[in-house]
């Protein structure tokens, strides 16, 4: 159960990351920044780049549950 | 007008269009079902009923609970990706493989069912009484004290200076749930969950009573930022019951197994019960 808890956590963060990198791409877009100003992009960013990190987080602790699901989690 | 008329192909402007005003019209109702859940689900609450089991696990979550939980992760499987790719698409200038009204339709399938959710939630939680996840304000430094402890010790350090918090001083016991869940996870989850359903109703009202353009246009983009908040805390509340095992057995099935009762991130007592 947890094996497939983990993989199904793991399958959560994929498209995590891919809002996670078009968020932060469009902070660097010309269209965004000429529409929507410098505030528009630094949100992009943080906000990508958060999504990122805690997306990292999970998939770390998705992936221990995978190699090892009896030890990881109390 | 019909609903059936305006949900199928003959749609009096456009097929956008058509579902915002059924969303719109439908939102009572969609309101007055969740507090009925809500209702319902606090009248079927067994007060004062055992909260520990024959095997010693503890009880942590009512039915309501675990159930009310679940439609909320429906809810937002269905709303989060489909709103996502709204704000998404329209920023990277893409189609997608779907026509848009459908992105929309689905969109709004998902934020009935968070709706439903949350209102139900809310009224439950009125019903019984039940503050579990809350910590009283007057006891404000204890809890934080116990959140530093609780974080790894490079954030909980920083944190103490930041708050000028005494690390070496004992927490206590934070009751029913964590620190970690009473001073950040719920009232983050709270809050993100808050400003979506306000700023998604505010949206949706706009096709019902004429909203100044700025005001549209400062919820939208709150509506965006609240997704940005609950794309991360969801990522984070997965880490962390992930990492508590015995915490996603409690929320599928209400208890809380016997062998974690003592720890500090699955406290002995009860839940909402």
């Amino acid at each position: 159960m947890r094996r497939i808890a983990g993989l199904l956590a793991l399958v959560w963060c994929l498209p995590n990351l891919v809002v996670a990198f078009w968020m932060v791409q469009g902070a660097f877009v010309a269209k965004t920044a000429q529409h929507e100003g410098i505030v528009a992009q630094a949100s992009l960013l943080l906000g990508g780049l958060l999504i990122a990190l805690f997306t990292v987080l999970l998939a770390r602790q998705a992936l221990r549950m995978l190699a090892a699901p009896e030890a990881s989690g109390a | 007008m019909t609903i059936a008329g305006q949900s199928g192909t003959i749609q009096p402007w456009s097929n956008e269009l058509g579902d915002d005003f059924i969303f719109v019209r439908a939102l009572p109702a969609v309101l007055a079902l969740g507090v009925l859940y809500g209702l319902i689900g606090g009248w079927l609450s067994p007060a004062g009923a055992s909260a520990r089991r024959a095997d010693g696990a503890v009880r942590r979550f009512s039915t309501t609970t675990v159930l009310l939980h679940a439609l909320l992760i429906v809810g937002f499987l269905i709303a989060l990706p489909t709103g996502a790719w709204q704000y998404l698409g329209g920023i990277l200038d893409v189609q997608g493989p779907l026509p848009t009204y459908l992105y929309y339709r689905i969109h709004y399938i998902g934020a009935g069912i968070v709706l439903v959710s949350v209102f139900a939630f809310v009224t439950y939680w009125w019903m019984t009484g039940d503050r579990s996840l809350l910590f009283p304000l007057d006891d404000c430094a204890r809890y934080l004290r116990g959140f530093a402890q609780e974080l790894p010790s490079m954030l909980g350090t920083r944190l103490a200076q930041l708050l000028r918090l005494d690390l070496k001083q004992p927490a206590g016991s934070p009751g029913a749930f964590s620190f970690y869940e009473k001073v950040w996870s719920f009232p983050t989850f709270g809050f993100g969950i808050g400003l979506i359903t306000i700023t998604g109703i505010v949206k949706l009202l706009r096709y019902a009573i004429p909203i100044p353009g700025p005001i549209v246009w400062a919820d939208s983009t709150l509506h965006v930022a609240a997704m940005v908040i609950l794309i991360i805390r969801i990522a984070d509340h997965l880490r962390y019951t992930l990492a508590h095992w015995p915490l996603v057995v409690a929320i599928a099935t209400g208890w809380l197994p016997n062998r974690v009762g003592q720890t500090r991130a699955a406290p002995a007592t009860g839940g909402d019960e």
